[in-house]
């Protein structure tokens, strides 16, 4: 009795405490891909300049609750990423303040250079709605993978925010995926062991 | 040195025909845009220009942006003045040139000559101002010409809805004495954002000591090495490079 008590003490220890809100759950498998962003050929269109992509996209000013990228002239953020490689794209991440955060946000996988005028005139290769719940959640969003399997660059469209204010602001975006050459590559090993 | 694409959208509409800008507002117009053109492509050897009309038959693109110097220039051969001048819908058609440029790295800019009253009001103003600012598309406007009441109020309220950290500008010329292109040598249309190259510079210096009277036109003082050099200066002269500049340097120095 005393040592299933304890081994029943022991696994309610062992299961991990509720995750703290910093950490993020990184669905199995999948690599956070801000190593593979050509920051070179990152754009934001409509962006304040004292608010920019930067704070939304880079290692340690993501994680900054004080920095953000904020629109400028109205709510909408067109953002360009490019990657270095091929990468599958698995979840995404949007965090925000509950009443300017991103709303409806249409993906578009491998499509350059996009503006205002024709970002309506393509379907996009995933749309989500984000909650309130959503923005504050530490949980990626899976998007449809089936969409995501060859993608060079990725365009995010933020066509409005939760409260539907003039500026809508972003404190974090997190992509989650794999990288086509990596996979090849472990591929490779198993065969030459048989 | 940015590196950008231009599009120069220039006022031929009837009001051009005014001779209150020696020798003709009109006239004075080109040799400015052939100025600006000469400066850009100096200044950058991949930036290119490319130039529209407002009035005459239409809203219409002589050239789309290009780096050749030479195609610019002859397309404004020929440049008939009449009708009036649709500001909104050229800034439109800009925006579209500007917007299927070939080098996707060069940052967007349009310079507009209005020499025409502005017939929109302000809201339609800063309405295509904010459009131009999302696009990240920068504007300078050069106002002259036609100057009514509420012109530089309105134009000034355009380039405020465009303006992002001081990337647009905008020049009142007054008519009187001074050439429109020397005026506007010295503004931040020419000079850009570093403080210009060195062909606007020189071209300022002399322009500015035109009128003072000295032998050459320039006062030593004030540039000593152009005072020295003639020499340099048909240096520049050979290689191509001050070919605006020289048609009024040439009328000074010799």
């Amino acid at each position: 009795m005393d040592a299933a008590s304890t081994a029943a003490a022991a696994a309610a220890l062992a299961t991990p405490a509720p995750a703290p809100a910093a950490t993020v759950q990184v669905p199995r498998g999948q690599v956070d891909l801000i190593d593979f962003i050509d920051w070179t050929g990152v754009e934001c269109l409509n962006q304040d300049s004292s608010h920019s992509i930067v704070n939304a996209l880079k290692q340690s000013l993501r994680d900054d609750e004080g920095l953000y990228l904020a629109s400028d002239s109205d709510e909408q953020l067109l953002i360009y990423i490019p990657f270095m490689q091929v990468v599958k794209l698995h979840s995404a991440l949007f965090k925000g303040p509950e009443e300017e955060g991103p709303k409806t946000v249409k993906l578009f996988s491998n499509k350059e250079h996009m503006g205002f005028s024709n970002v309506n005139d393509y379907p996009p290769s995933d749309t989500l709605e984000l909650s309130s719940n959503h923005l504050i959640d530490n949980k990626p969003l899976p998007l449809k993978y089936v969409k995501f399997q060859n993608v060079r660059s990725l365009t995010i469209f933020i066509e409005d925010n939760q409260s539907g204010s003039d500026v809508s602001k972003i404190h974090k975006i997190a992509l989650y995926g794999t990288t086509v050459d990596t996979t090849n590559m472990k591929d490779l090993k198993k065969i030459e062991e048989h | 040195m940015v590196l950008e694409a231009t599009m120069i959208c220039i006022d031929n509409s009837e009001w051009m025909r005014n001779g209150d800008y020696a020798p003709s507002r009109f006239q004075a117009q080109t040799d400015a845009v052939n100025l600006i053109c000469g400066a850009k492509t100096q200044s950058n050897p991949e930036n290119t220009v490319g130039v529209m009309t407002m009035a005459g038959k239409g809203v219409r693109v002589l050239v789309t942006p290009t780096s050749d110097l030479g195609k610019i220039l002859a397309c404004m051969h020929g440049l008939e003045v009449g009708a009036e001048a649709n500001l909104a819908a050229a800034i439109q058609v800009a925006q579209l040139a500007l917007k299927h440029r070939q080098n996707k790295r060069q940052q967007q800019r349009i310079i507009a000559f209005i020499g025409s009253p502005v017939k929109y009001d302000k809201k339609v103003l800063e309405t295509i101002g904010k459009k131009l600012k999302k696009n990240n598309v920068a504007l300078d406007i050069v106002d002259f010409g036609e100057s009514d009441d509420e012109k530089p109020e309105k134009l000034e309220a355009l380039i405020a809805a465009v303006n992002s950290s001081d990337s647009s500008h905008i020049v009142h010329v007054p008519p009187g004495d001074n050439a429109l292109s020397d005026v506007l040598l010295s503004t931040p249309i020419f000079t850009g954002e570093e403080g210009g190259s060195g062909f606007a510079a020189s071209a300022a210096a002399a322009a500015a000591t035109g009128a003072s009277g000295f032998e050459f036109g320039v006062d030593p003082n004030v540039d000593p090495e152009l005072a020295l050099s003639p020499a340099a200066l048909s240096m520049e002269e050979e290689r191509g490079k001050a070919r605006g500049y020289c048609k009024k340097g040439c009328r000074r120095y010799f």
